[in-house]
């Protein structure tokens, strides 16, 4: 079966400051994206300020002396914007109706100059932040499970803290110099990207790129120049030699198994091999994990496999909540019958098909509104590898089953293993 | 252009939104099918809407249903777990195949059931579809590992503290007996029977009580579909007896969770469904209490106090009742303060006229948002679906999506400063409103 590619079309652009400005002519719509993503994210942490760069981005939209309030002028273009920060990058994200694509352009080349942080602000801003800690991660079952798993699977990458931080006090510490050095080191036209998806010539956008971004005098970025990319030395996880298990017990409704392993870095060939099996283990009703897991052997009530989808070498997840009257041994057992099927014997050349359609089916799924689109050219660029946006179907298409049991025998190795049982605390208090 | 500092862009107001044709086909089985068709579209979608929400058997009328919960949610979630000619792997195995899928979800009083897939794999996506949909068997072994899985799984819903905090409100809001109040216990679902599920199928899930809209690319087969939906029995529901029950709302309710950092706060009145007159007007005044990133209660907890990380505020609609509800998790120290600044904010709108700045900013998010939601071609169908769900679709025409889009349009443009006035002291008595906190006592 073949399917023919859906392309996103792009023109790219530098300034002479060192932007990046990618456009889409999105037709067919009446609204436009635009995306400016910061290559900094909590890989660039100091390890006792950790969560800094996420508490940064909530900083962004406290307002410049230009601007005081970010999201008034964007309302009143009937905009609507978001933003978020991982580990690898933090994305601001705007749509609105393409008349006023002007407007975000001026917004975000204003914020990325002129923002104006008080000590106040800063205050108010980090109770915010330690409250979205509280809600995600500290007032919800199983909600400090990726932090207990983090620590498990690295030692010295940054990756071994989640982008909220390692604790609230990291958050609570934070100073107005500190704010200040990570604006001017981070927060520049070198270390950004600008994507936009509109119905417009991309001439133009070019163009008005340069108006509101350009180094002109009187341009929202002012006379200052030469910009640099900051460099930083992310230390590199040695490779894991023994097994790894933590196991904690917590109150909540059933016990979880999380079995994770290191797997190759956002570009290698690896790392599309674990998406794959990810997919072949996860991938929908029809997959393995849930057919046998779920259905014949009626050992969990829940199961997934996922890949992190990291920059540097990221985490292969398979995770699931037993049933009660299950143990904890055949729980792992079942878990790890799953990887060995992969590593002993080839995945079906049907079965293998239906992968790959499905990853084909999704891109065209995902490409379906600008945003999306804005936000893929902005996550391609800064990969560094703009034509993969429209060449990783092409990826996955090439991989046969003999690569892929060696792809899965290279990854799922006991050895390589961090397990991580999150406990039901039994009733009686035992 | 010399040293002059660049002149902010002057935002325009949104365009009058474009929306599709919508084509009505009523078929030979009385099922009304509503078509949107565009070309160089290469995706479809296809929603099937019943009137057969949890409430429905709670209801009165629907004598074997009646007190038995979870056979609604039930009959929906398996109705892809097995076939007369199929089994819910096959089903499954065919869907992945070609990268289709389908998503289910269930309110009060409807059960929504929407494909996906891509234009070329329409046809094998429909022949699934009429498995799903027109033949499922509902086999005694899927029902039974289905139950016990949703046990399961609600028992870990039930743990975080958002959905004891929403159901705590329901059941203050409406009794905890009532159809739109109720929740019942996770055993109940060891109850649940083949039996009862095949009948609530049979009755709830005919041409009868259901309707379609779909998204769909020129190239794509609507024949087929058309062919497939007319094969839609018609099922043997009966008439609902009696009145919808009254609600009865309780002003506080608290719920324990030893040792949280956090309160879980609700605040909301019941006040009328959608088609009453003032509907929309309440949904200005609950975008600028707290429907979007400027409003008053993020600016107040959030930006200015620090008490949370989100707050919202908005006019929940349901068949028979519609409601104003706000919902926030705040730091648990801050659990009064935050509840009294949640009504401060509302006398403030009793009593101060909102700023025409602030107001216009409102009234463009709020626009905004309607050409964010047609963006796509799927978004489209959503407002078909809530249109018909509100009784709009009474003509029969081509036009009545597009005029009810309007009349909300028109509305949300001329409303003044005078009016939300009007409405906030018709109907933000502080009296009226039902408090629920779930957190640290």
């Amino acid at each position: 079966m073949h399917i023919i590619n859906n392309m996103i079309k792009y023109e790219e652009d530098k300034l002479s400051n060192g932007l990046r400005v990618v456009v889409n002519r999105a037709e067919r719509t009446q609204m436009a994206a635009v995306n400016m993503l910061y290559c900094v994210g909590a890989r660039n942490e100091n390890p006792a300020r950790t969560g800094f760069a996420h508490l940064f981005e909530h900083l962004m939209f406290r307002g410049t002396k230009a601007v005081p309030d970010f999201d008034a002028p964007l309302h009143k273009a009937s905009g609507e914007n978001n933003a978020f920060t991982n580990n690898d990058y933090t994305d601001y994200y705007i749509t609105l109706p393409k008349e006023n694509v002007e407007t975000a352009l001026w917004l975000e080349a204003d914020r990325m100059t002129g923002l104006d942080i008080t000590k106040a602000k800063l205050e108010a801003e980090k109770r915010v932040v330690i409250e979205e800690y509280n809600q995600r991660y500290l007032n919800q079952p199983y909600g400090d499970m990726w932090l207990l798993l983090r620590e498990l699977a690295y030692r010295v990458h940054p990756y071994r803290w989640p982008t909220i931080g390692l604790t609230p006090e990291h958050v609570a510490g934070a100073t107005l110099e500190e704010v200040r050095a990570f604006y001017a080191r981070y927060y520049t036209p070198a270390n950004a990207i600008l994507s936009v998806a509109v119905d417009m010539e991309p001439e133009r956008v070019f163009e008005l790129a340069q108006k509101w971004f350009g180094d002109e005098p009187g341009g929202a970025l002012g006379e200052v120049s030469g910009f640099v990319r900051p460099v930083d030395e992310i230390p590199v996880e040695p490779l894991q030699t023994e097994a790894r298990r933590l196991e904690v017990e917590r109150d909540v409704p059933a016990t979880a198994i999380t079995i994770a392993f290191p797997m190759g870095a956002r570009t290698s060939r690896n790392y599309y091999a674990c998406d794959i099996l990810s997919d072949v283990l996860a991938g929908g009703a029809s997959a393995r994990m849930y057919q046998s897991l779920v259905k014949e052997k009626r050992l969990f009530s829940s199961v997934n496999a996922y890949i992190t989808g990291d920059l540097d070498p990221g985490m292969f997840v398979m995770t699931g909540h037993l049933l009660p009257e299950v143990s904890v041994e055949a729980g792992e057992e079942a878990l790890w019958g799953e990887l060995k099927r992969l590593c002993e014997g080839p995945v079906g050349g049907y079965e293998l098909e239906k992968v790959k359609n499905k990853f084909e089916a999704e891109t065209i799924f995902g490409e379906l509104n600008v945003m999306n689109k804005a936000m893929n050219l902005g996550f391609y660029a800064m990969l560094g590898d703009l034509p993969l946006v429209n060449r990783e179907v092409e990826i996955y298409r090439s991989f046969e089953a003999q690569e892929l049991m060696a792809e899965a025998v290279a990854t799922f190795r006991p050895e390589r293993s961090s397990t991580l049982i999150y406990k039901r605390r039994s009733e009686n208090g035992e | 252009m010399g040293s002059e500092k660049l002149q902010p862009p002057r935002p325009l107001p949104p365009k009058a939104v474009e929306l599709p044709q919508v084509e009505k086909v009523v078929l030979a089985n009385g099922l009304p099918v509503y078509l949107i068709v565009t070309q160089g579209q290469e995706v479809a979608r296809v929603s099937f809407v019943w009137a057969a929400g949890s409430a429905i058997g709670l209801t009165g009328g629907f004598a074997s249903a009646a007190g038995k919960p979870f056979v609604a949610s039930s009959t929906l979630n398996l109705l892809a777990e097995g076939s007369e000619n199929l089994t819910a792997h096959e089903i499954a195995e065919r869907l992945d195949f070609v990268g289709s899928y389908f998503d289910v979800s269930m309110d009060r009083d409807y059960a929504l059931m929407t494909f996906c897939s891509l234009e070329k794999f329409f046809e094998p996506t429909l022949e699934m579809m009429a498995e799903i949909v027109l033949k499922p068997a509902f086999p005694s072994e899927e029902v039974e590992i289905y139950t016990k899985k949703r046990m399961e799984r609600l028992a870990m819903e039930r743990s975080k503290p958002a959905t004891k905090a929403r159901e705590a409100f329901s059941a203050a809001l409406f009794g905890a007996g009532h159809p739109y109040g109720i929740s019942s216990p996770e055993a109940e679902y060891m109850k649940v029977t083949r039996e009862d599920v095949a009948e609530f199928y049979k009755r709830f899930y005919g041409a009868d009580n259901c309707f379609v809209v779909c998204s769909l690319g020129a190239g794509t087969r609507k024949e087929a579909l058309l062919e497939l939906l007319g094969r839609m029995p018609v099922g043997s529901r009966e008439e609902a007896g009696g009145e919808f029950p009254a609600a009865v709302s309780e002003r506080r309710r608290m719920v324990t969770i030893e040792g949280a950092v956090q309160s879980a706060i609700r605040v909301g009145r019941i006040l009328f469904p959608r088609q009453h007159p003032d509907f929309v007007g309440m949904q200005v005044v609950a975008t600028i209490l707290g429907g979007y990133f400027g409003s008053r209660l993020v600016q107040n907890l959030r930006e200015q106090r620090g008490y949370t990380y989100g707050v919202m505020a908005a006019m929940v609609n349901l068949k028979h009742a519609g409601y104003l509800a706000i919902a926030t998790e705040v730091a648990a120290e801050a659990t009064n303060d935050a509840t009294e600044q949640i009504f401060n904010e509302m006398e403030r709108l009793k009593t101060e006229p909102v700023g025409d700045d602030e107001l216009e900013n409102v009234k463009r998010s709020m626009l905004g948002e309607v050409a964010r939601i047609l963006d796509g071609p799927f978004g489209i169908v959503d407002v078909v679906i809530e249109n018909i769900q509100v009784g709009r679709n009474a003509d029969g025409g081509c036009g009545y999506a597009i005029n009810y889009l309007n009349e909300f349009i028109k509305e949300v443009e001329t409303i003044t400063p005078a009016r939300i006035i009007e409405l906030a002291r018709k109907y933000l008595d502080r009296e009226k409103f039902t408090t629920v906190v779930v957190g640290k006592a």
